[in-house]
Formats: structure tokens, sequence, C-alpha cells
């Protein structure tokens, strides 16, 4: 006893470092600020003139890249990232008050805005930003559907519109990547199976801090001439570009890692960590739905990440591997990008269902139906859907002989996602139905899923892809998935652990407020949208045939409607947050282990490690 | 749970929440595959080839295919949904429906979704192979198409010299068109014949049609590609083999 | 309660206005808002008949020096405006001052005169229907979208100055050529109008650049009703 007293107060006292406890998220804004500028001033001075023999001016992406980069490198120092590392290599890893300190220990509000590795902080920083992101993706969305309410348009210049929808496109998806995994995956799932952190606390708080990272170039590229690719980016219109697909490329790129870390990082936690006792058929579905997600993404974004740095090559080095005038090809970038594009939709889609059928049993009051056929369902998917990202090639004329094998895969994915349908309808099978949001957007989630997944059926289809690929119709179709089920499982999500998360309950009535404005103007919106689709307006325009303009005013009508019901629920959010009434540990009287530990929950979660004996949806049985 | 129990005597399809579920199963597969496969012929307009007419005909056949899928989901979630609701702050009783798995059940769904998967796979490839036919047909004219940041042009290598901004066609000729790019990715198609192909800078795509109704219809471009890609549109004139004729004979073509 | 509808209701509407902040902002953020309206000039001799007559004067330069303000003052701009607005139902005639120099253009399609009155432009003083496809300058091609009310297809190739002959005075450039053309404006409609010849070296395909930025070599061409 009294030798541990001496080892942490001689520790404490010789090697916690001032330096990180200066650290924190306005050092790292001030020092990446500082790196870029310096980067970008010694970049144009250092690097030689374009000259006219070039084909390719690439003097000012490699000025722009290099002040980007210098803006990553300053944010990462100045956050404290190095901090660690630069420790192992000096052969003094940190000491137990380090670590603590680390962790947020006695921080209050300010661990929120450091490098913190506390996974419930995590989890809340990543709650905020994700929210954040959805606001500025939202404010996007609504300049188009504002653009788009008369056929001419012109309310926004052709080049800034297609700058909008390209941003709109790609932070939406980033959001709604982090959307469940990261506020829901960090803050709840170590505690669901039972551990006191994640497997690596520090890169947990890696993965959140490069997100905060690449923000700041992607919007930098709104005011570099914009992209004007739209979120595919694709070649060889990417080179094209003006600068603004630097920052798109850069942003990227720094996602990706982060993905990778945070994949990395859950999958050991969730293999290794689980407590005693919680063998693979005890452990929660909506595990399931966040492991699935993040192992498609671990060899998924490395892709991506290579293609955007190709991309970068050709942009800042002259070479050629997508331009055609050089031998290259823009086939390859897009078999690069739908290799990911394609595993990611599931990515998003699979800890959105993954929650609501773990929200399922606990609002119905019965088991979740044949638990082995959602596991099945969902390794299926997983497993499907890295075979089939060249249906969204059907017309691109890369190869026409494989649109037949192609077809095959991706109708072959109805099957494991019938599955989930299954569970949940047999779920809610003579349940007693306890009506909450979680469980309104279990129907939401059928309904609006349902419809995703038929027109998906067209689209799978080669001849009736001939009719509808690139159209509005597609546009619709993703927004049903991504949006209409994916989205709707995050809301879900928030409305279902705020309470574990704040200590106070989500306000009821705003949030069944906005939970039907948010799904009424939605299909209408995207109703709407594939009306349009079907008569054919092509995607990303900015002008249209006056023929399409009632379904337009429709579909922006119903955007405005999505618009008031979000911006009820972040009011919502943002007061019951503060003034909320308190919520009790248990408030569902679910049967989880995330449930079982105080609120707020303590550091390092449980005092003594659970064991686990059962699943946890022995709703029912428990009586007879 | 004695009423439960007395329920549970009868053979499962006779109970009443089943037949009551059976028959909303019914009513909803009819009106959701009526309505949606109306709804899908009536916004993709009048065809004008037989490749649409395909389209249009297979998209109706897969909403009715799928219908009674959405229907049995719809049946299943509205009756729960009509029985035992509970509102309030506490969860209602435990529900007296315990079971947790079913793997006969599992097993109708699983094969049943199979099945439905191979329909469409099979059908989908059949009327691939008919589209595909324009392609060989030995009587087709070609057509050379040139996609340009912001517009499309349209040569007629059977006729060397003739090109054109709006494309002219005969009828009930197959064409094939021979895709290419200047610049970027374009993708050209013909809204109402339901054909596309991306245009590619640096390669030649193909794609083919038979035109079938005379009249003006519309070229989109469907691939985005930059600044004035929603004005990248031409019209195609699909007019009578005489008038067709006359039209390349007044461009300096011999007919 | 009371509180919370409030709220609600204030957060819906500082969203909605900072969202209509936001898109003012945006739209008035083009780089060339200036509209050009074309001048009477009397009436004109058509073979539509007789109808009211307009003239419009355009310049297509070398870089961009002559605007106040440029962010890129290298770049190849037409001038004095990008912004076209002319009477439906009404003939106009352009007088195009290029003084830019050229080379072969990639797509010789639009080395052809499409869409303007009797089909021929001038050139110099003399008429012709198509330009040398290896002496190209710049192009001046209008479109609308494929409905028949505003299906429009106008290409005016204008031949380049040759190096030799492209000189400076006092930062002024002399000795462009001349290419004047009619033509014979249809129902009102927005069109829009660019460049077909590739001129935005140092880009992807020499379509970067100018070419696909608002303000340099492609506008709005708005056909009025008044």
């Amino acid at each position: 006893m009294t030798t541990t007293m001496d080892r942490t107060a001689s520790a404490g006292h010789s090697a916690k470092s001032p330096l990180i406890e200066k650290l924190n998220v306005f050092t790292a804004f001030g020092l990446g600020i500082i790196l870029a500028v310096v980067f970008y001033v010694l970049a144009a001075k250092l690097i030689p003139e374009d000259t006219d023999a070039m084909l390719i001016h690439t003097k000012h992406d490699q000025i722009i890249l290099l002040a980007m980069i210098g803006w990553f490198i300053g944010f990462m120092v100045g956050i404290g990232a190095l901090i660690g590392p630069f420790r192992w290599l000096l052969g003094k890893d940190l000491s137990h008050d380090e670590n603590m300190f680390y962790a947020g220990k006695d921080l209050g509000t300010k661990r929120y805005f450091r490098y913190t590795t506390d996974h419930k902080v995590v989890g809340i920083q990543y709650l905020v930003t994700t929210m954040i992101i959805f606001g500025v993706g939202g404010i996007l969305a609504m300049l188009i559907r504002t653009n788009l309410g008369n056929p001419e348009g012109g309310w926004i210049h052709p080049q800034a519109y297609n700058a909008i929808v390209g941003i709109h496109g790609i932070i939406m998806i980033v959001g709604t990547i982090i959307m469940i995994t990261g506020p829901f995956g960090n803050f709840v799932m170590p505690i669901m199976i039972g551990a006191r952190d994640m497997a690596f606390p520090r890169l947990n708080a890696l993965s959140f801090w490069l997100i905060v990272a690449a923000i700041p170039p992607i919007l930098s590229s709104f005011f570099l001439g914009g992209i004007m690719t739209g979120w595919t980016a694709y070649e060889p219109l990417a080179s094209e570009s003006p600068a603004g697909m630097d920052g798109y490329i850069m942003f990227i790129c720094i996602f990706a890692i982060s993905t990778m870390v945070a994949g990395a990082n859950i999958t050991a936690t969730v293999v290794r960590m689980r407590a005693r006792g919680m063998t693979w058929n005890r452990t929660p579905i909506f595990i399931y739905g966040v492991v699935a997600s993040v192992a498609l993404a671990l060899p998924a974004f490395p892709v991506f990440f290579l293609s955007q740095i190709m991309s970068a090559f050709d942009r800042a080095m002259g070479t050629t591997f997508y331009n055609p005038a050089g031998g290259g090809s823009g086939w390859l970038y897009e078999n690069l990008f739908w290799l990911m594009g394609h595993p990611e939709v599931y990515v998003i889609l699979l800890p959105a269902i993954g929650a609501l059928m773990e929200m399922a049993p606990v609002f119905t009051r019965r088991p979740l139906f044949s638990f082995n056929v959602a596991v099945m369902g969902i390794a299926g998917i997983c497993g499907l859907s890295a075979l089939v990202w060249a249906h969204h090639m059907y017309m691109s004329g890369w190869a026409p002989l494989l649109n037949g094998p192609f077809m095959l895969t991706t109708e072959l994915i109805s099957i494991p996602t019938g599955m989930l349908f299954l569970v949940l309808v047999g779920t809610l099978w003579r349940g007693r139905l306890w009506l909450t949001v979680p469980m309104a957007s279990i129907y939401a989630l059928l309904w609006n899923f349902m419809i995703g997944g038929i027109t998906g059926i067209y689209l799978s289809d080669v001849p009736a892809d001939g009719a509808l690929h690139g159209t509005m119709f597609v546009t619709a179709h993703f927004h049903y998935t991504l949006m209409g089920a994916g989205l709707t499982g995050a809301v879900a999500s928030l409305s279902y652990w705020f309470p574990k998360m704040t200590g106070r309950m989500l306000d009821r009535r705003l949030s069944w407020v906005s939970f039907w404005m948010v799904q009424i103007g939605f299909n209408v919106a995207f109703i709407g949208m594939f009306l349009v689709g079907l008569a054919g307006q092509p995607r990303r325009v900015e002008s249209y045939n006056a023929m399409f303009n009632r379904g337009n005013m429709v579909t922006t009508a119903g955007a405005y409607v999505i618009m008031t019901g979000m911006l009820i629920l972040l009011f919502a959010v943002v007061d019951s947050w503060r003034n909320g009434i308190k919520a009790s540990d248990n408030p569902w009287f679910a049967k989880t282990l995330e449930w079982s530990v105080p609120t707020p929950v303590p550091l390092e979660n449980f005092a003594t490690l659970p064991v686990v004996t059962t699943d946890a949806y022995g709703y029912g049985k428990a009586k007879s | 749970m004695s009423q439960t129990q007395t329920q549970d005597k009868a053979p499962w399809w006779k109970r009443k929440d089943v037949k009551e579920t059976a028959t909303l199963w019914v009513i909803l597969s009819v009106l959701i595959g009526g309505l949606a496969g109306e709804v899908i012929a009536r916004s993709m307009g009048a065809p004008a080839s037989e490749t649409m007419e395909n389209t249009i005909r297979m998209m109706k056949i897969f909403t009715w295919v799928s219908a009674p899928v959405a229907g049995l989901v719809g049946a299943i979630a509205l009756k729960s949904l009509m029985q035992k609701r509970h509102y309030g702050d506490t969860p209602p009783a435990e529900s007296d429906h315990e079971i947790a798995n079913s793997p006969k059940a599992s097993a109708v769904w699983i094969v049943t979704s199979g099945l439905l998967c191979l329909f469409a796979l099979v059908f989908g490839m059949i009327v691939m192979q008919e589209d595909a036919k324009s392609l060989q047909a030995p009587n087709a004219i070609h057509v050379n198409v040139t996609g340009q940041q912001w517009l499309w042009n349209f040569d007629y290598p059977d006729n060397a010299g003739v090109r054109s901004h709006d494309l002219y066609l005969p009828v009930d000729r197959p064409v094939i068109f021979n895709v290419s790019a200047k610049d970027v990715k374009h993708s050209f198609w013909i809204v109402q014949m339901g054909v596309k192909v991306d245009a590619n800078p640096g390669y030649i795509t193909q794609t083919a049609v038979t035109p079938n109704k005379i009249g003006v219809f519309d070229v989109r471009c469907a691939e985005l590609c930059g600044l004035l890609h929603a004005y990248m549109q031409s019209q195609v004139h699909v007019v009578s083999q005489a008038d067709y004729d006359a039209w390349i004979k007044s461009q300096g073509g011999r007919a | 309660m009371n509180r919370r509808i409030v709220g609600a209701f204030a957060t819906v509407v500082l969203g909605a206005g900072l969202i209509a902040g936001i898109g003012t902002y945006v739209s008035a953020a083009k780089a060339d808002t200036t509209i050009l309206d074309a001048t009477p000039a009397g009436t004109l001799e058509t073979p539509q008949g007789t109808l009211k007559h307009f003239t419009m004067d355009l310049s297509i330069y070398p870089d961009s020096f002559f605007k106040t303000s440029s962010p890129h003052p290298d770049w190849v701009s037409y001038g004095p405006s990008t912004n076209f607005r002319v009477p439906a139902h009404s003939a106009i005639t352009f007088t195009m001052k290029q003084y830019d120099s050229g080379e072969p253009i990639t797509n010789d399609f639009f080395a052809r005169v499409a869409g303007t009155m009797n089909g021929t432009i001038n050139i110099d003083g003399k008429d012709v229907t198509k330009v040398d496809a290896n002496t190209i300058g710049h192009t001046f091609t209008v479109r609308g979208l494929s409905n028949g009310k505003s299906n429009l297809f106008i290409n005016v190739p204008m031949p380049m100055v040759p190096e030799d002959k492209m000189s400076e005075n006092e930062g002024e450039y002399i000795n462009p050529t001349i290419v004047k053309f009619t033509i014979i404006t249809g129902d009102a409609g927005e069109y829009v109008w660019n460049c077909e010849f590739p001129c935005g070296d140092g880009t992807l395909a020499r379509f970067g650049g100018p070419m696909s930025s608002q303000g340099f070599m492609s506008g709005h061409f708005i056909v009025t009703d008044n």
C-alpha cells in the first residue's frame, strides 16, 4: 500500500509535464493556422513557376495541398496527438497520473475540448460534431432545394451550385458514417459489452480529432473555387476542377485515416474486451451492427484514400493515372471509388438497423425474434457488399459483359436485407408496443427502408438502370436508404440513449413533433423526387426542363418541412440537455449492461466488471 | 393468459389475428402493386422504343412481385400496431408472446426471397438479351456521338460530312451509337428510349436502340460534367425513312 | 411549457434566418453580376419579315486586366460583361472584337456556323459559313434546355489573331478580328452561352480555369419579352 502511494506520488511529481496540460483545441487551431500560413508562404516562394510547356499547371495545387498538410500537422501537434508517441521514443511512457489526466479526471467541461481518452467524452464530442456536420450539410441542402424551386435556377450561379451539391453530398456521407458509430459506438458500446474503456483509448481520441482536423479543408474549398464533381469526385472532371478539389482530397485522406483508426479500435475492443460470459450469442445485436460496419470500413477506406492520393498526384505532380491524354482512365477511378462506395452505404446502414433491432425488444417487451437470422443477415450483407461495386458502373461502358454477374450479386443482397426485415416484424408480432419515438422510428424504418429497398431492386436491374441511372430517381433512392433508414435510426438512438449520456430525458412532446415533421416532410420531398426521376430529370442539375416543375416544387416544400422538424429537434436536444427532466438509471427498463451502471457514468464505468449469464432479451421469459 | 391458451389450441392459421393479418396482407399487396405500378408507368411517360417498353413492363412486374413482400411486412406491422398499444413513462407488462425463434418461418422467408431474387435475375437477363439485339442488327445505321463540355454533336458516318447538333433518326431502324468524349466523362441518354451509355474521353462505348415512334424526344447528359451540365441537352427527331433521306440530302449527304 | 414552444419557435426562425442569410450571400456572390442590354437600332429586313433591330458589341480579350478587379487577371475573358439580355422576336446584330491568338480546335464541329440569320457570319467584311478549324480563336455558342420553349442553338466560330499581329498600345489591345452576325430571337427564356474552344491553358483538356468559372468564358443569355 505504501509503495503504491509512493510510486504515484513520485511519478506525479517528476513526470507530469506542464505541456500536456496546456494543449487543447485552441492551441490546435492556432498552431494549425500558423503552420498552414508558413507552408503556404514557403511553397509559394520555393516552388518553381509553371511553364507553358506543362500541359497541366501544378504550382497552385502544390501550394494549396502543402498549406493543408501544414494545417494538418499543426493541428495534430497542437492538440497533443503526438505526445504519446514522442514519449515512447524517449522511452518514458506516460505515468498513471498523466493517463488519468488524459482520461479527463476532474477536468469538468474542459475535457471536451482536449485530447481526452475517456470513451464517454469521445462519444459526446462525436455527437456534437455530427450535429454540426448535419447542420452544415442541411444548410447546403436547403440552398439546393431553394435554387431548384424554379426551373430556370439561376438563384445561385452554376459554379457555386455544383460546389454546394458536391459538398452537401460528401459532408452528409461523412456525417452519416459517423452518426451512430461515433456517438453511440463510443459512448454506449464499451459499457454495453462490460468494458472499462476502448481497447486503445488514445487511438479513440485520435480518430475523433482527425475528423475535426478534416473539416476545415472541405469548408475551405468553397473559397478556392469549389468542386464541380459532386460527392463522387469522378475523374477526369476532378482534375479539371479548381483548387477546391484539393480541399476535398485532403478531407477524404484525413477522414479515411480516422475511419481506419476507429475501425481497428472498435473491432479490437469488441473482440477482446467483452465481459466474462458474454459469448457471441449473448452479445447485443447493436454490437454486431457496429462491428460489421467498421469491419466493412476497414478494407474500404484505404482504397478511397489511395484513389484520392492518385487524384492529388494527377493534380499536383502532373501524373496521368486518370487522364486519358496520358494513357490513364476514368474507369480506374470509378472502380476504386465504388470499391469503397458500395460497402460504405452499408457502413452507414448496419449500425442504424442494429440500433433499431436493439430497441425493438425493449419497446415490445418480448425477445428479439430470431437473433441468429439477424446475425446471418448482417454477415450476409457484409460479405456481399464487397462484391457489388460495379452496379454503379452498368452504364459506364467499362465492362458490359460483367453487368450480368454484378446484377446477380446485387440482387442477392436483398436476401440478407430481407432477413433484417423478418427480425423486425417478427419482434413486433404480438408484442406490447410501448409507443415512444424509438418505437415509431422502427415503423419509419420499415416504411422508408422498404421503399428504398424496392427501388434498389429496379436500379439493380440493368435494363431499368438504362432509364434510371443518373436521374433524380437514384438520388431519391439513396436518400430513402441513408436518410429514411439511416438517419431515422440515429435519431432514435439519440432519444433512446440520451438519458444515459446526459442524465436527462429528451423532451417527449418536441421529439414527437420533430419526428412527424421530419418523416412526413421526408416522404413528401423524396416521393416527389422519385416522380421527376422517373420522368427523366437528371441528377445534379442547376436548371431543368419546365415539365419537372411541379415535382420539384413538392420536393422543395417537403424539404422546408424537414428543416423545421430538424430545427425543433435541435432545440429539444439543447434544451433537454440543460433543463430536461432528470432520468433514472434505467428509464426504459432495458436489460443491456449500459443501463446497469449509474448515471452519470463514472470514469471506467464499472466498479467491478460484470459477469454475463444470459442474453439481453429475456423479456416475457422471466415471468413464466 | 387463458385466452391465449385457448387460441393456441387452434391451428395457427385459424387464429383470429392471423386471419386478420392475412386479409390485410392481400389488401395491401393489391394496393401497393396497383398503385406503384400505375405511378411508375404514368411518370415514365410514353415510350419511344421497344427497349423502353420492356423496361416499363419489367418495372411493373417487379412491382407486382415485390408488393406481397411489402404487403406482408406492412400487414404484420399494422396488425401489431392495432392491438396492445401502450403510452406513458413506464413500460407495459411483459409481452405474453415469448417466441424468440422460428426456424420454419425463417426458412420459408429466406427461400421465398431467394426465389424472388432468382426470378428478378433471370427476367432481367432475358430483357438484357432482347435489348442487345439492336446492337447486332445487320441493317443498323451508325451514329457517332461526341460529348464535349457542354454540348452533344452527332456525326453520321454512313454519310461522310453530315453532322448535327440535334439528332435525326429514321423510325423502325436499329441505330448503333458509338459514343465518345473530348474532355471529361459525359453520359449519352435518350430519355424516352431508355438507353444510356457513358461517353468516356479516349474510349468508344456502344449502345443501340430501335426507335419505334415518330416524334421529338430528348437527349440529356446523365453524368455531372461541370459548369453547364444542366444545359447539355439536345433533341432527337425521329422521322420517316423518306424524311430522313431528305434531311440527309439537305445536309450534303448521299441519300 | 410555454418556454419550450417559444424556444422551439425561435430556433426555427433563427435557423431559417441563417439559411436565408447564407443563401442571399451565395446568391449575390457572383463574379459577374452585370447584365449587358442590347441597344435599339430601328428595324431590319430579315427572311422572317421586318423585325425590330438591336445591336450588341462584345470583345474577347486574352486576359482580364480590363476588369477593375479580377481574381485571375491572366485569364482570357469576354467583355465588357458575360451576361447578355436581348428582346424576344427581334433581330440582334452582334459585333465581336476578337483580340486573342488561337490554334486548332479539338472538335471541328464548332468551326461551323449555326443558328445565325442566313447561316452566315461576316469576318472582316467577308460572309462565311465556316472557319478554318486550325486557326480558331474562340467561339460564341448559345444553347438552352431541350424543351420546345427553349431549344436554341447558335454557334459562331471566331478566327484567331496571328501571334505576330497581336499588339498592344498603352495597355490596350489593337488589331482585333472583327466578326459580325445577326440572330433572330424566338420566345423569351433563360439560355446560357459559353466558348467551345478549349482555352483554359494549364488545365485538363484546357476546359478548366476560365472555361469552368463564372464571369470569364461563359454566362447567361437572357431573352425577354419587353
